[in-house]
């Protein structure tokens, strides 16, 4: 497994490192406890809603700093509109790729910068939080990504059930037994849905 | 640029010495063990010099050394081919969930064929209790395996004591020891330890890749694990590298003709790693024991608020080959088990790092690493949202 040579160089030279001061809105994701970690901040023109300055930290690997990098190029000077349309593929393909198994990193990249989009959005107005529901569960699901091949687990197929019921999100997953990354998923369900007030418990069932 | 070379417990770069012994050897001593014909029992009398240099060195005899293709043959041969040996004795065996991956997948190998397995825990150092294993022993307790030296926090566990304990039982319970990571590293004898069991292996002491052996205490049964044609070793059956035999006892001569030489030469740059790293670099933890109950060549240390993937590459950019705890950097995206099982957490073990030195490093290339590990460190805390200055 090797990462490219784009890869590399935002890796040891990162573009837009840093904390803005006074930024208009910033967020972040990811927990230490995942190993990575990356905080957003943006300073938005209130009338064109062009992205004028953005900064990152980011607290991981290599690929972490790399998709940090190459989303804040991507997405300065670009209108909001535009910037949501920033995909982990996309910014997976402006580094020339990433190793599947790093996939998620791109996904967490890209996850932050939307979630910060939303946060200015709310606060200026322009779009309302969504009520909670099964879909949302579903889109969350569709940010972790199946290490083996670098794909969703709902786009694979591994998802085979959601449902959602009196605070209980039950996740069916069809992974086979022998599988490395087993282990690794079911824990990635758990820690992405644990963060929504409106689920009290998940029920990974395999 | 001259790469500087920290990872000699994943593997060790062969001795210029033994370089030469496997090419002279692949010339002039190809041939297998032979009786009556010329070649062959001149590589019969060649293999039998080249064990004996070998069992010396840990205190074995000739006959109870086999060779084998490396330390994971020899851990498979003997917990296998102790434990489908001896099953009528009892099934029950007993581990620390700190050890080496071999003895663990082998455990849990026996589980599913119906084996009790006692995984014992340890203490922040990596030590077993001595009640804990004390009160473990049952009736039926066929086996004890253990790492000598831990491959991650390099804790030397207190063998001896071990022995006395399982001596302590009303009935005979072998101890098998994996051995890899403290062979050559610490001065031991398998007779005066009482081990039964015992795996080594060349490439970790600058011998060549493919080659080790196991130690079987005369007395101690094994059955067949691998089968085939008797060529070198009846339990290891099947052809071995005769140049890779070679170059094997003549990494044991190396290590051993200086071996409290190298030994103290080994301790005296890891003592230097660790005070500099500790008295120039803020925020940082050593995990495992310190001083004398750790092998002298490691070196593990977490540094807070960053992820050790990205000093890994970081310091293999400016030419230092060292590894890293962090799930980011393992095969199954999982922390490293040793440190979690130490008590510390996904962050301690995300940002941990392993030195395991060698003679042939030296203070000038301590003093270098240190310096840029210091840069390194310093660049990935500033980017980082945990840091707060």
């Amino acid at each position: 497994m090797q990462y490219s040579q784009k890869v590399l160089d935002h890796f040891m030279k990162p573009h837009n490192i840093g904390k803005l001061e006074n930024p208009d809105v910033e967020a972040t994701e990811g927990s230490p406890a995942c190993g990575d970690q990356i905080s957003i901040f943006l300073k938005i023109n209130p009338d064109s809603l062009i992205i004028e300055d953005i900064k990152f930290q980011s607290y991981g690997c290599a690929s972490n700093i790399a998709t940090g990098s190459i989303i804040t190029d991507l997405a300065k000077g670009k209108t909001l509109e535009e910037a949501k349309k920033i995909s982990w593929k996309g910014a997976a393909d402006a580094l020339d790729g990433l190793p599947a198994v790093k996939m998620h990193c791109s996904v967490l990249a890209v996850d932050t910068l939307k979630k910060a989009i939303k946060e200015y959005e709310v606060k200026h107005g322009l779009s309302q939080r969504e009520t909670f529901s099964k879909k949302q569960i579903v889109e969350e699901l569709k940010k972790i990504i199946y290490p083996g091949v670098g794909e969703d687990i709902v786009t694979l197929k591994v998802v085979k059930y959601v449902g959602f019921e009196d605070g209980i999100a039950t996740i069916d997953v069809d992974i086979p037994k022998f599988d490395k990354y087993r282990e690794n998923v079911v824990e990635e369900i758990k820690e992405h849905l644990e963060h929504y007030n409106e689920i009290k418990e998940v029920k990974v069932t395999i | 640029m001259k790469r500087i070379y920290f990872n000699n417990c994943l593997t060790s770069q062969p001795a210029p010495e033994v370089i030469e012994t496997v090419t002279q050897n692949m010339n002039n001593n190809y041939y297998f063990p032979e009786d009556f014909i010329e070649m062959g029992t001149k590589t019969t009398k060649f293999l039998d010099d080249s064990k004996k240099i070998i069992a010396d060195s840990i205190g074995a005899e000739i006959k109870e050394l086999h060779l084998t293709s490396g330390g994971t043959s020899a851990n498979n041969l003997a917990i296998k081919g102790f434990l489908t040996a001896n099953s009528d004795k009892g099934t029950h065996i007993i581990c620390s969930v700190i050890d080496y991956p071999d003895i663990l997948t082998n455990a849990a190998f026996f589980e599913k064929s119906g084996f009790d397995v006692t995984y014992l825990p340890t203490d922040k150092d990596g030590f077993i209790d001595l009640n804990d294993l004390k009160n473990s022993l049952r009736n039926d307790t066929i086996l004890f395996m253990t790492t000598f030296a831990n491959h991650t926090v390099g804790t030397i566990q207190p063998i001896k004591k071990y022995r006395e304990i399982l001596d302590a039982a009303d009935h005979k319970i072998a101890m098998f020891v994996d051995a890899c990571e403290a062979y050559a590293r610490i001065p031991f004898d398998v007779k005066d330890l009482g081990i039964d069991l015992l795996s080594i292996s060349a490439h970790k002491i600058h011998g060549p890749q493919g080659i080790g052996a196991l130690y079987q205490r005369k007395g101690i049964i094994l059955g067949q694990v691998q089968h085939g044609v008797d060529r070198i070793d009846n339990l290891y059956t099947g052809g071995l590298s005769i140049p890779s035999i070679a170059g094997f006892a003549k990494a044991v001569e190396l290590a051993f003709d200086n071996l409290e030489t190298n030994i103290s030469k080994i301790r005296k740059l890891s003592d230097n790693l660790l005070s500099k790293i500790e008295s120039t670099i803020p925020y940082t933890l050593l995990n495992g024991p310190r001083g004398r109950n750790r092998v002298p060549h490691n070196i593990n240390i977490s540094f807070d608020f960053i992820e050790g993937e990205a000093i890994m590459m970081m310091m293999d950019m400016y030419g230092v080959s060292i590894s890293t705890g962090s799930a980011c950097a393992s095969k199954g995206l999982k922390p490293n088990y040793v440190l979690m099982a130490l008590g510390r957490d996904h962050e301690q073990s995300h940002s941990s790092m392993k030195f395991t030195l060698s003679r042939y490093n030296t203070l000038e290339e301590i003093d270098y690493t240190v310096k840029k590990l210091a840069d390194v460190v310093k660049e990935l805390r500033a980017r980082s949202p945990l840091y707060k200055q």
